[in-house]
């Protein structure tokens, strides 16, 4: 076991690697940051100063090993743009995208196993048809058309909802939560539901699918003929049963929610890190850019490396060797 | 542990209606976000707009003409050539209780040299030696002539020498202390700005006690902002959305013409088509700009004549548009030889001014029609910009709009033959290139009197509009919406700075 934990760290360090290495070959063709840098009416002997204070006249594989070497010690440089620590900048936005990622797949994961259920029971009811066709919807329909329509349907139109930000929230240490006010919950609804869509129609899926084949099972055919209630027999005998799978789609899938609410968060204003990211690619802030990246690979490997983990902590009869 | 959360948790609860109660006086959305709270560490005028509250200039320019007026300085003149003096305001105090001297003045300066906190190097640098003979004077003396010195004062803000040095690079580029009309309350990144009032303001305290700004980058969201009365005044309201606001009664459209030109920079390289000004006539003749702008801007331009705008020393009145006639482009064409068309790439941004990308596209019809093989070859601005330094493109579209309000320096950095070692031609992508225009650029900066510049630049102007130099399309036009509810009297200013204090009840 801790043979195959060391094994999976050595290779989430190539990946961070790789991912880190990638960043700095595409940062050659998308753009000078001394443009910005130096400013509008810089002439040319100016952006060459610039270039210089900043170390950008150096050879592509020098900057790369300066950025290895400074993030080994946690440094990850300044934004070129805030001019403040660019691992900063992006924490600081964490709280505000870790609430929605949460609220998101608390959703999806609440509304996805009940209609699951529901349509296994009754797989040729209307309603069962509809939330099926729905479910196609939430898989095929983008995050942004989702986004919009939500914002024109409960804040334009109906006036239940505020249309974008996230409304009063409170500081208590490091984390600035919304969850503490009405007003930040009222904010919250309208971005979690759009980036739970999608995850709410494969969790909804997964779970009907497993539903069914469970259902049909001899032992559930055995717990109806003894005459157990209905629910004892869907929630605890068969559901229980098509949990796992459904649990393990929800984590991995967590960590994408936190590292690529990038649609969501700028269609509502959010201001997380996705928010975040798209406007230090406008801006060609690399320091920014290349940090949030290692970080969101980070934050994927290690789900995946605990998923793993719980997996084989769950069943006994998965062994890694 | 578990006490100490519950308690935390009630805290903030209780806390609550206190919060909700705090919603500021004035409410103001706007399309871009700060960038940081240091007022020299970007000079776009949509991060200039946040500064503008915190912090004053020597000058100032207030709505709607803007015009120069004093603001840290009382009274400012050019000695000679070289020599800049300008006398200080007495009295004036920064928000943490400073006093307001020249040696301040001097700090912000040569602070602003630093590049790795100023992007203002290119006013920086011009600046040879800084003296204050006084508490209350500065003489600033430059390494060149520099006309636009003073005209660029309402940029430069002043910050306070004593508590700059004293933080550290975190706390100076979040935390802002300046002596304008606003001090600083909160930034929370990517949701709002607040401030309130400054009562010992030197103007008098502003109206408005509180004020929130709010970065909304997205179009629609922004639309539904004041759709949904979330905030009082929205600026850059998105062009397609124009009507739909103007149909809604609770809500007034206000807008005004910006300094900003779109034209089509094209150059004169020797052994192109385009070193035949019968040529670069055809082209600007082919292309129906009052269609781009019914058609493409929504009636939301002006057609522009030449890319310096009214406000502008140097703007001609006298400049009139070339007519639209593709017949006689195709004339011109036949002329000089290229009855059969050449081939022609379209280069621009599509991400950086209104509808920039559909601009292009207008463009390359009309040049189709009359015979041109166009490729379109738009991109974002920062892979475009780049290529435009290394003078990739012979013919593209661009915008500019020089906070100066002097076409000296406009017409160095985009007229100007390519010359890096004297910082010439920086925005001449297309190397244009003209050896008597570059002699009447240079010989601009020396004039000090203020009509025979103003004469010596609508001169330069001229030439260049004459000869092709580049074709102007429009001035793109500013358009805000104003809640009616909010009661407020909101006049836009020139430059589409938020200057809260200019917000009257």
């Amino acid at each position: 076991m801790g043979r195959y934990i060391f094994q999976r760290i050595c290779q989430g360090v190539v990946v961070l690697l790789a991912v880190s290495f990638i960043c700095f070959l595409i940062f050659r063709f998308t753009g000078d940051p001394v443009l910005m840098l130096a400013g509008k009416y810089a002439t040319q002997q100016e952006r060459e100063q610039v270039r210089i204070a900043y170390g950008l006249d150096r050879p592509f594989y020098v900057q790369y090993a300066n950025f290895l070497g400074n993030a080994l010690k946690g440094n990850f440089g300044k934004s070129y743009i805030s001019q403040v620590d660019a691992l900063d900048t992006i924490l600081e936005r964490f709280p505000a995208t870790f609430e929605l990622a949460l609220t998101a797949i608390f959703i999806s994961l609440s509304a996805g196993v009940l209609l699951g259920v529901v349509v296994s029971i009754k797989p040729k009811s209307l309603v069962s048809r509809l939330i099926m066709a729905g479910s196609l919807g939430g898989i095929s329909i983008p995050t942004f058309l989702m986004g919009i329509l939500w914002v024109m349907l409960f804040a334009v139109y109906l006036e239940w909802l505020p249309p974008f930000g996230r409304g009063e929230t409170v500081q208590i240490g490091p984390w600035r939560t919304g969850f503490l006010t009405l007003d930040g919950l009222k904010h919250i609804i309208m971005p979690a539901l759009t980036l739970s869509g999608y995850q709410l129609a494969v969790i909804l899926r997964l779970t009907r699918a497993g539903m069914r084949e469970v259902l049909s099972e001899e032992y559930i055919k055995t717990a109806w003929s003894k005459g157990l209630s209905p629910f004892t027999v869907i929630v605890k005998h068969a559901l229980r049963n098509v949990l796992i799978p459904v649990v393990t789609i929800a984590g991995l899938s967590f960590g994408e929610l936190i590292a690529f609410s990038i649609v969501t968060e700028s269609i509502f204003q959010w201001p997380g890190m996705g928010n975040l990211l798209l406007v230090s690619i406008f801006e060609t802030d690399h320091p920014v850019i290349v940090t949030y990246i290692m970080m969101a690979a980070f934050i994927i490997l290690a789900i995946n490396i605990l998923v793993d983990l719980l997996y084989a902590w769950l069943n006994p009869k998965i062994q890694y060797n | 542990m578990k006490h100490k959360l519950v308690t935390l948790i009630i805290a903030a609860m209780l806390a609550m209606p206190g919060l909700a109660l705090a919603k500021s006086d004035l409410v103001i959305a706007v399309d871009s976000p700060p960038k940081s709270m240091n007022p020299h560490s970007y000079n776009s005028d949509a991060n200039l707009s946040y500064m503008a509250n915190f912090f004053d200039g020597l000058l100032q320019r207030p709505a709607p003409e803007g015009r120069l007026a004093p603001a840290l300085a009382i009274e400012w003149t050019r000695k000679d050539a070289l020599t800049w003096e300008f006398k200080l305001r007495k009295g004036v105090k920064f928000h943490n209780g400073n006093p307001f001297t020249a040696e301040d003045v001097k700090f912000t300066f040569e602070r602003m040299k630093d590049p790795e906190f100023s992007k203002f190097l290119n006013i920086a640098n011009s600046i040879a030696s800084i003296e204050t003979p006084d508490d209350f004077t500065v003489v600033f003396t430059t390494e060149k002539p520099v006309p636009w010195f003073a005209e660029t004062m309402h940029q430069n803000f002043i910050v306070d020498k004593e508590s700059s040095l004293k933080r550290d690079s975190g706390d100076y580029n979040t935390k802002p202390i300046g002596t304008g009309a606003y001090k600083f309350v909160e930034w929370v990144k990517g949701s709002y700005i607040r401030m309130e009032a400054n009562p010992d303001y030197w103007e008098g305290a502003p109206v408005f006690k509180t004020v929130e700004i709010k970065p909304i980058t997205e179009d629609s969201t922004r639309f539904a902002a004041i759709a949904t009365r979330q905030a009082h005044i929205l600026s850059g309201v998105p062009i397609p959305m124009i009507e739909l606001i103007k149909k809604n009664p609770a809500i007034e459209v206000v807008s005004r013409p910006a300094r900003r030109a779109i034209y089509m920079d094209i150059g004169n390289k020797p052994g192109t088509p385009f070193a035949d000004v019968r040529v670069r006539k055809a082209i600007a003749m082919a292309i129906n700009e009052d269609e781009i702008v019914s058609t493409v801007m929504r009636g939301q331009a002006t057609p522009a004549a030449q890319v310096p705008d009214t406000a502008t020393i140097g703007y001609d009145p006298e400049l009139k548009r070339l007519p639209y006639d593709p017949e006689q482009s195709k004339a011109l064409l036949k002329e000089a030889g290229y009855e059969n068309g050449f081939e022609i790439t379209i280069a621009g941004p599509n991400d950086r001014y209104v509808n920039d990308k559909q601009i292009c596209e207008a463009v390359a019809r009309y040049l189709a029609r009359i015979g041109l093989k166009v490729t379109l070859d738009v991109k974002p601005k920062s892979i475009f910009f780049d290529e435009l330094s290394s003078n990739k493109h012979d013919f593209y579209l661009i915008g500019w709009m020089d906070g100066s309000y002097d076409f000296g320096r406009s017409a160095q950095l985009l007229l100007h033959t390519v010359d890096p070692d004297k910082g010439m031609g920086v925005y001449n992508g297309a190397m244009y290139s003209d050896p008597k225009l570059d002699e009447m650029i240079a010989a601009s900066s020396a004039i000090l009197d203020r009509e025979e510049r103003k004469a010596a630049l609508q001169a330069i102007n001229k030439k260049s509009v004459e000869d092709i130099a580049w074709i102007p399309l429009h001035y793109q036009q500013d358009v805000y919406a104003v809640s009616k509810a909010a009661n407020v009297i909101f006049t836009p200013r020139p430059d589409m700075w938020i200057v809260a204090k200019e917000i009257k009840r």
